[in-house]
């Protein structure tokens, strides 16, 4: 529906400087119609984000929404490949990386892996990095953590890291209420 | 991987996001902006390797214009495929498809499958082997997505 609504009203936007094309007007005029396109397609971007926010609230309730990220600190040790993430035995999430993606988690960048529901109570959150350690040698990795799902949202994050003293790399959970 | 849709023209190609045999990882959508041709092939298919050849000879001619060219394989051994590819002179990244979720995605029921994606990342033509005839339309079709 939305995606029908914002095509409509983009068409529309984008149909306007053809139309003024059409027929010769004044310069005045035609900044004036300018302008109100540019209102328009401004007023298309701002509707699209209320509809985006609006469609997350229904979908994800503070009540029972929970979010996975994965954050990277280094990487030194570990090229990472992908990351696998099953909540409760269910697999939820199984993403691979491009080059340009790992660039960006080295660079400090977050990225939200999964965003899923979940009732209160105890749930478990299992996560399998795979990749390359040191020497090139094939690296699989999984972390768990029990997670107390309450009234608010919950949000977990999966940060790789490097142990330097132990030339190895670390995988840490935390949990951010 | 999600697959709501099945990949038709005019349509939103599906992304997705795939291992190469070279070890590197590729996801459709890092190439919004430029021209992008999916090869689908198997070591079994009869007619892929001569698609594989131009689409070779493709990349060369307008590689540097914006096309960019990736070959899915369906085979479960991937080592098939990068010898196949090897042999015949591939210069493009092939995807390993193994799992098969993105050739169903793209509906590859028959091989060789050619989809061209436009620079705003919409499905617009697909082909199967191509003869003569056929290849000047193929030709056609990626000049005026090139241009566009």
């Amino acid at each position: 529906m939305r995606t029908v609504l914002i095509s409509f009203l983009a068409a529309v936007a984008a149909s306007m400087p053809a139309f003024a094309d059409d027929v010769p007007e004044p310069a005045a005029e035609r900044s004036a119609l300018d302008a109100e396109v540019q209102s328009l397609r401004r007023e298309v971007v701002d509707l699209n984000r209320d509809l985006f926010m609006l469609e997350e609230d229904l979908l994800f309730p503070a009540s029972t929404q929970i979010a996975v990220f994965v954050s990277m600190d280094i990487g030194t040790f570990f090229a990472l490949d992908s990351v696998q993430v099953k909540v409760d035995g269910k697999e939820v999430s199984n993403y691979l990386y491009t080059e340009r993606e790992l660039e960006a988690l080295e660079r400090g960048g977050v990225q939200r892996i999964w965003l899923g529901n979940l009732k209160a109570g105890e749930h478990e959150v299992v996560a399998f990095f795979t990749g390359k350690g040191t020497h090139e040698r094939d690296y699989k990795r999984g972390t768990t953590l029990k997670v107390e799902k309450g009234i608010g949202a919950k949000y977990v994050e999966l940060k790789i890291s490097d142990r330097v003293r132990k030339l190895q790399p670390e995988f840490l959970v935390r949990v951010w209420e | 991987m999600a697959l709501a849709a099945f990949a038709s023209e005019g349509t939103a190609a599906p992304d997705f996001a795939l291992s190469s045999t070279a070890g590197t990882n590729y996801r459709l959508s890092e190439h919004r902006g430029e021209v992008v041709a999916l090869v689908f092939w198997a070591s079994w298919c009869g007619d892929c390797r001569q698609e594989l050849e131009r689409f070779e000879r493709l990349r060369r001619t307008y590689g540097s214009v914006g096309l960019v060219v990736l070959g899915v394989n369906l085979d479960q051994e991937p080592e098939r495929a990068a010898a196949l590819a090897g042999a015949a002179g591939i210069g493009y990244p092939v995807l390993l498809d193994s799992g098969r979720d993105v050739s169903k995605s793209y509906r590859a029921d028959d091989l060789p499958l050619i989809v061209l994606i436009d620079r705003n990342g919409a499905i617009r033509a697909r082909h199967d082997a191509l003869d003569e005839r056929e290849e000047r339309g193929l030709l056609v079709n990626l000049r005026d997505l090139i241009d566009e």
